[in-house]
């Protein structure tokens, strides 16, 4: 009865295990697709609102874009109290204390953060040129993100059941 | 005197050391310079300091602090809030005005397009100029500018730093609260941001309940806007000199608008010297011009002459 128990426990923890990995494959896109949607906001707010950077960030951060607005609202307050500390390294603060809450990976990490390096430090053409490009990388890693969901997601599911399943039948 | 805007742009190190001098420095503080790795010089009340590493002020050079390149690395983010991109204009003219009506002066490798100045790039010198508001500056002139109700248009001489521009503020104060005169509506073409000193379009300097600012604008273009759109019974304008300028005041005295206006000048006569003011005084287009000095300290009122350049009266102080 108690090995029944058991095996009943452990099937659901792998099944449930194998849900988490395929939720994170699909929230992916999702995060990365917001995440350029709220460049786009930002390049309104430096090309015709022409606002500062901290104050920019902080008006995204007010809107509601789920996690997205977590980040800005994080390096708005980086910018504003870090003594005037190089940008990047306000902004690459708030990044690696936001990045683990997100179903984001690195890639994508690498491409913001590469692209935080030249926020803030040059005339708005070029600023706009860099959120350009940007987003069209972001766009890149979105579709990967997207093809890797639709390999995996089922199979992530699959694998949880039959991972358990699996462990049931050696151990018993 | 609040410097807390001025605080508010220095990083952590230099705020420090600004914050611990003297309170009679301090109330009487006129500039801090900052220049990379270079003396960290105040200038109050008309005397130049340097900061030793040991808060003392100086007057040699020897063993003062020197900003870091870090902390001018600093300061320029703090003054720019990170966002060089928002102060392309404030670049190109070489300073930026922050809360409190303070302007930041801006010295480094100038970046030209076309023969024109596009922006200041490597900047490593910055002239923190305090900007002071003496409310009643222009009580003492104003029954020479105001006979019966009548104002009329005025040209203030002065050389730098004797307080041109402090007294054409607390004028358009009182022109436009109506401080023993009839209020008027007043409108200003603040080219270079020292009149009002706006931040984000919102004057940081008390000019009164009846004045409209146009803030950066070109003077002559902004003069004619003005007349234009917000019909002002006089009008304001900084350091004069140019073509353009004179032709604006042509169209604006002969519309009716009175003028308030400054020039640099150290006498009536270096004045007259000048092609474009020389015609103007000629002219008779200002009916009072004043002459300021720094004899008795910034403000010094030396002269008041008619549109003739007869003198009115002489030799009275300010205060």
């Amino acid at each position: 009865m108690l090995k029944l128990i058991g095996c009943i426990l452990l099937l659901l923890a792998s099944t449930g295990i194998g849900l988490v990995f395929a939720a994170r494959l699909a929230a992916r896109p999702k995060q990365i697709r917001r995440l350029i949607g709220a460049l786009a906001i930002l390049e309104t707010e430096i090309g015709y609102g022409s606002r500062n950077l901290s104050s920019a960030c902080q008006n995204i951060g007010d809107r509601k874009l789920e996690q997205i607005s977590d980040l800005f609202r994080l390096m708005s307050l980086r910018l504003t109290t870090m003594d005037g500390a190089a940008t990047y390294d306000c902004l690459q603060l708030a990044v690696q204390d936001w990045w683990p809450t997100t179903a984001m990976k690195t890639s994508e990490k690498e491409v913001f953060l590469q692209f935080c390096k030249t926020l803030g430090n040059s005339d708005r053409h070029n600023q706009l040129t860099h959120l350009a490009l940007v987003k069209q990388n972001l766009q890149v890693e979105e579709q990967k993100a997207r093809e890797e969901q639709m390999q995996y997601e089922k199979m992530a599911r699959t694998l949880g059941v039959l991972a358990g399943a699996l462990l049931i039948i050696l151990l018993y | 005197m609040d410097l807390k805007p001025i605080y508010q742009v220095l990083p952590l190190s230099l705020r420090n050391r600004i914050q611990s001098l003297p309170r009679t420095i301090l109330s009487g503080l006129e500039e801090v310079r900052i220049r990379q790795e270079r003396p960290l010089e105040v200038i109050a009340a008309g005397k130049t300091w340097f900061v030793s590493s040991n808060q003392q002020l100086k007057l040699d050079a020897k063993d003062s602090v020197l900003p870091t390149r870090e902390e001018c690395h600093k300061l320029l983010n703090l003054i720019s809030n990170h966002s060089l991109y928002a102060l392309e204009e404030e670049l190109r003219l070489g300073y930026i005005t922050v809360e409190g009506g303070h302007r930041i002066g801006l010295a480094g490798k100038v970046i030209t397009e076309g023969g024109k100045v596009k922006h200041v790039r490597d900047i490593t010198g910055f002239n923190i100029r305090i900007a002071r508001q003496i409310k009643g500056a222009g009580t003492v002139i104003l029954p020479s500018i105001i006979h019966q109700d009548e104002i009329k248009n005025l040209l203030i001489v002065s050389p730098p730093g004797c307080g041109k521009t402090t007294l054409l503020r607390d004028l358009v104060r009182i022109v436009s609260t109506g401080e023993g005169c009839r209020a008027r509506k007043v409108g200003i073409v603040d080219e270079r941001s020292e009149i009002a000193g706006c931040v984000l379009g919102v004057p940081q300097h008390d000019i009164g309940p009846r004045s409209d600012v146009l803030d950066a604008c070109p003077k002559a273009e902004g003069m004619m806007m003005l007349i234009r759109s917000m019909s002002p019974e006089v009008l304001v304008v900084d350091e004069i000199g140019r073509k353009e300028d004179a032709d604006a005041i042509h169209e604006a005295i002969y519309a009716g608008v009175h003028l308030f206006t400054t020039a640099h000048g150290s006498s009536i006569e270096e004045v007259r010297k000048r092609p474009i003011l020389r015609e103007l005084i000629e002219e008779g287009v200002f009916e009072r011009i004043v002459l300021l000095s720094r004899k008795a300290g910034p403000g010094t009122i030396e002269a008041v002459y008619d549109g003739k350049c007869e003198p009115l009266r002489s030799k009275q102080c300010s205060n």
